[in-house]
């Protein structure tokens, strides 16, 4: 579809200003099982977003077909969802910021990564692992790459491209020893073959799952805790999301009326750093807003709200670059967080919580948190820690609690950030106090 | 509507290095969703997905590719690139047309959905959002939206069948939040069905719905906090199914049983549940939202049994998973869209009716915790340990419901809690869902009677049960 045609024609049907973002993503995914590859899939898709504001509304549409009929189906599905729309939200396409900061995160290493060298990191993949440890049963290896182009044009004449890759592997592993069996799961993800070490990345999967044979219960009670980064990365992503602006205004979320008020321990700084040079790197957002690294949450006092151009408008604000949207409609979303890591290992902070729990992973967030009153009940897995050393494996326990509470009963942050599949760069923490259930 | 003579000349491209089975999904789904948010409508929006999904089997593996493009070019491309997986002589037999194959009408409406007028839809959704929303004031954010989903897909495949094959979907989503202070709380209901318009205006009571709602998101809000450890708790009738659906359904789908990687796999014949325990999956029930006429690989659904008087009768096979285990299909293979690699799912699963009433249930618990309805859970497959948390939920104490209690979360894992059910009721109900899994996120139904489990463990941030 011809852009400046596509602009032309809205406006003769009474569009007066319009918006298209074409996304074109290609992608392989592979599965391997007993050294067969199970599954290998090639998908090839394109999609066209587009917005106009028609009579002061805006519409929403989107589409994956590309074709004669395709500008006069989004004309009137704009048009229509316009004329419907009763929001008093001001409809605003944007002109453009004054500077962007683009950086090239494309990686040609990967784009030109053999698909035979794929193969056989996987075939190797799975045999280390069975080799490891023979207690190993079962291993699904699993791979994926993906291409992303995407293009935003509007009628005022802003352009912006973008293009990124990514790949990534993992293996999940079922490890049995009588009739206990347990389950270990990894990833790797990043956009350059080189980084992959083979042999760690075995080390590391297989040990969670041996690690996890022989376990205890547990007395349910509040438990001192140290909570591993995979966990930290999951809580803390819950308890940001209430700086959405369009939640404190529509008066769900816990956040409103906290601005420059200490929401959380003085432990916990938290910055978003979309322009951090990683696989996360985006420099403009949905709205084509550039975007900016920003504290939110400085030694435990609320710095900002993310917003977009239309719940800025209404605090009176600018926008922060913010802007994501839902399915074709506009939200506040965010990625790249970073936690300010503080002095203490792993291992230390295990030794400063002397007794507890570990807590290494949680399950079940989508139907266990509730991200807007902060209450969590999830499962979980971890270990006992006795007289400050990692001791055993706990059998199927809840960890529940309050995130707000969680946050601020900090005792320590760790030194061990990484940056997670969550987009998000944190380390592990210990807190004071964590409810646990168990049989 | 893909041209026939192309479709085969991709099925011939696609065979020519030895598949043993090809298969063109071809979809062009249109989605309509309006929604309305504290009396006004904030969105609507019309999305179009289409595109083609070609499969090619040989022996136990497969190849999947899926493509926006549907341009002649396009798909011979997708073709030659997949046949390369593959070296051999081609060995599917010729034909030159497809036998087209017509399925039974389960779903019949008699409005559809998107013949009904946008006001009108508007006007439904505004009347429950007000109804919510006027119940108490510290509801502060309502929002209700109708999504309409047509879906016409056409299966072609090697041996030689045309499928044609067009589901409509509607569902109602009412979300709501209150908050008071520092607390917060919110609820969802989504009734839905492929029943058309009639379903919402004459079938439910949506003034019913509304009350519903709000007046359990503040009973909810008001709720002490729920207490840990491990005690029985009956599971409410429909939603409950989910506990169902999660911890046993997803391990009796072919994609994990097939690999001896479901708990359950090599079990059938086996005891596995209690003897009042006998369970289904039948997505041939008229107009609901698990329902489909043909499966999405052609084959025609028809009632599973699973669970007969705690016997493990049988699983949810897909052709292709079927190999591995030396069985053919049983009408179970889903996928949300041409961008999916389809396999093994669940349609319309439930416990069937017991023969104890939910009173009978509930008069003889001397202490319990009752879960009437869920937010949601997972499951992992290869250990069978799942999680649900509770949207609502209740103590129950020497035979009577005592009062409401929030944040319950149940542990516990597939093999054990199917021995552990020791009453089954007859009031068997549906809840509706969207399933996500390897391919895709799919309608589906849940659904049993109230049921109990004789224990379980239960997280929450409460102290001892017996406190209460």
């Amino acid at each position: 579809m011809n852009f400046k045609k596509f602009f032309a024609l809205a406006s003769e049907n009474g569009i007066e200003v319009s918006e298209i973002n074409k996304n074109k993503s290609s992608e392989l995914s592979i599965e391997l099982f007993k050294k067969e590859i199970t599954s290998y899939s090639i998908k090839e898709n394109q999609k066209i977003v587009a917005r106009g504001i028609y009579n002061n509304k805006m519409g929403f549409v989107s589409t994956e077909k590309d074709d004669k009929d395709t500008p006069l189906f989004i004309i009137n599905s704009i048009k229509q969802g316009a004329s419907l729309n009763e929001t008093d939200d001001e409809a605003i396409i944007f002109k453009g910021s004054e500077k962007y900061k683009k950086k090239n995160v494309y990686s040609k290493e990967l784009e030109s990564w053999p698909t035979d060298d794929i193969l056989k990191l996987l075939f190797t993949l799975e045999e280390k692992m069975y080799a490891k440890d023979s207690r190993v049963s079962d291993v699904e290896v699993f791979f994926s790459k993906e291409t992303a182009e995407s293009i935003m044009a509007n009628s005022y004449g802003l352009v912006l491209k973008n293009k990124t890759n990514y790949f990534y592997f993992g293996a999940s592993a079922t490890i049995k020893e009588g009739s206990e069996v347990k389950s270990a799961f990894n990833m790797f993800l990043s956009n350059k073959p080189s980084e992959i070490n083979l042999d760690e990345f075995v080390d590391e999967t297989v040990k969670k799952g041996i690690d996890k044979l022989h376990g205890v219960t547990i007395a349910p009670n509040s438990y001192k805790a140290v909570l591993s980064r995979d966990v930290v990365s999951s809580l803390l992503t819950a308890l940001i999301s209430n700086a959405s602006s369009e939640d404190v205004q529509k008066q769900s979320s816990l956040f409103a009326g906290k601005l420059n008020t200490q929401i959380v321990s003085p432990k916990i700084t938290v910055e978003e750093r979309p322009l951090e040079k990683n696989i996360f790197y985006q420099y403009f957002d949905d709205e084509g807003v550039a975007t900016q690294n920003k504290v939110i949450i400085d030694k435990g006092v609320l710095k900002t709200y993310f917003y977009n151009l239309v719940t800025a408008k209404k605090d009176g604000v600018e926008s922060t670059g913010n802007a994501q949207r839902a399915g074709s409609k506009m939200g506040i979303g965010f990625n790249n967080i970073f936690l300010k890591p503080g002095k203490l290992s792993e291992k230390e902070l295990i030794a400063k919580v002397k007794n507890g729990v570990y807590i290494t992973d949680v399950t079940g967030l989508h139907a266990g948190l509730n991200p807007s009153s902060g209450d969590f009940s999830l499962q979980a897995e971890g270990f006992h820690i006795k007289d400050g050393v990692k001791g055993d494996p706990l059998t199927l326990i809840t960890v529940s609690g309050n995130l707000f509470k969680l946050f601020n009963d900090v005792i320590a942050v760790g030194n061990n950030t990484k940056l997670l599949i969550s987009a998000t760069c944190v380390p592990s923490i210990a807190v004071d106090n964590i409810k646990v259930s168990a049989e | 509507m893909l041209n026939k003579k192309l479709a085969l000349d991709v099925i011939n491209e696609a065979a020519s290095t030895g598949a043993d089975f090809v298969e063109i999904f071809y979809e062009d789904t249109y989605s309509s969703v309006i929604s309305v948010e504290n009396g006004k409508v904030n969105n609507v929006i019309n999305t179009n997905i289409s595109g083609v999904g070609l499969r090619l089997l040989k022996e136990n593996r497969s190849v999947y590719g899926s493509t926006s493009d549907v341009s002649r070019k396009s798909l011979l491309n997708l073709a030659t690139t997949l046949s390369k997986s593959f070296s051999g002589e081609k060995i599917i037999k010729p034909f030159d047309a497809f036998t087209k194959v017509k399925a039974k009408e389960l779903c019949k409406v008699e409005t559809p959905l998107t013949e009904v007028p946008k006001e009108d839809i508007v006007a439904l959704l505004k009347s429950v959002n007000k109804d919510v929303k006027d119940y108490d004031p510290r509801i502060v954010r309502v929002t209700s939206s109708l999504a309409i989903d047509v879906h016409s897909t056409e299966i072609f495949n090697s041996d030689g069948k045309y499928i044609p094959n067009k589901r409509e979907y509607g569902r109602l989503a009412l979300l709501s939040i209150a908050s008071e202070g520092n607390k917060m709380e919110t609820r969802f209901d989504g009734p839905g069905g492929q029943a058309g318009w009639e379903f919402f205006t004459k079938k439910l009571d949506l003034k019913a719905l509304a009350k519903e709602n709000a007046s359990k998101l503040i009973m909810m809000l008001e709720a002490k906090e729920c207490p840990s450890g491990k005690f029985p708790v009956i599971i409410g009738n429909g939603w409950g199914g989910v506990i169902f659906h999660e911890a046993c359904g997803h391990q009796l789908e072919a994609s994990s049983v097939a690999k001896g990687l479901s708990v359950f796999s090599g079990m059938k014949g086996e005891k596995i549940a209690n003897d009042i325990v006998s369970a289904y999956d039948d997505a041939t029930i008229p107009n609901e939202w698990g329902t489909y006429n043909v499966d999405d690989e052609g084959n025609i659904p028809t009632r599973n049994e699973l669970i007969k008087d705690g016997v493990l009768t049988g699983y949810l096979i897909d052709d292709f998973n079927g190999r591995r285990m030396g069985e053919k299909g049983n009408g179970a293979c889903r996928r949300q869209s041409y961008k999916f690699e389809p396999t093994s799912r669940m349609g319309n699963t439930y416990i069937a009716n017991g023969k104890s009433t939910k009173e009978e249930i509930i008069k003889n618990t001397k202490l319990a915790l009752y879960a009437v309805s869920f937010n949601g859970g997972s499951v992992n497959p290869s250990t069978g340990d799942f999680n649900f948390g509770c949207s609502e939920a209740y103590i129950v104490k020497d035979g009577k419901i005592l009062e409401p209690v929030r944040g319950a979360t149940l542990v516990g894992n597939a093999k054990d809690i199917l021995k552990h059910i020791d009453m089954v009721g007859n009031d068997l109900a549906f809840g509706q869902g969207m399933c996500g899994a390897s391919s895709g996120s799919i309608p589906v139904n849940v659904g049993q009677p109230t049921i109990r489990v004789d224990e379980i463990v239960v997280g929450g941030r409460g102290g001892s049960i017996d406190e209460f």
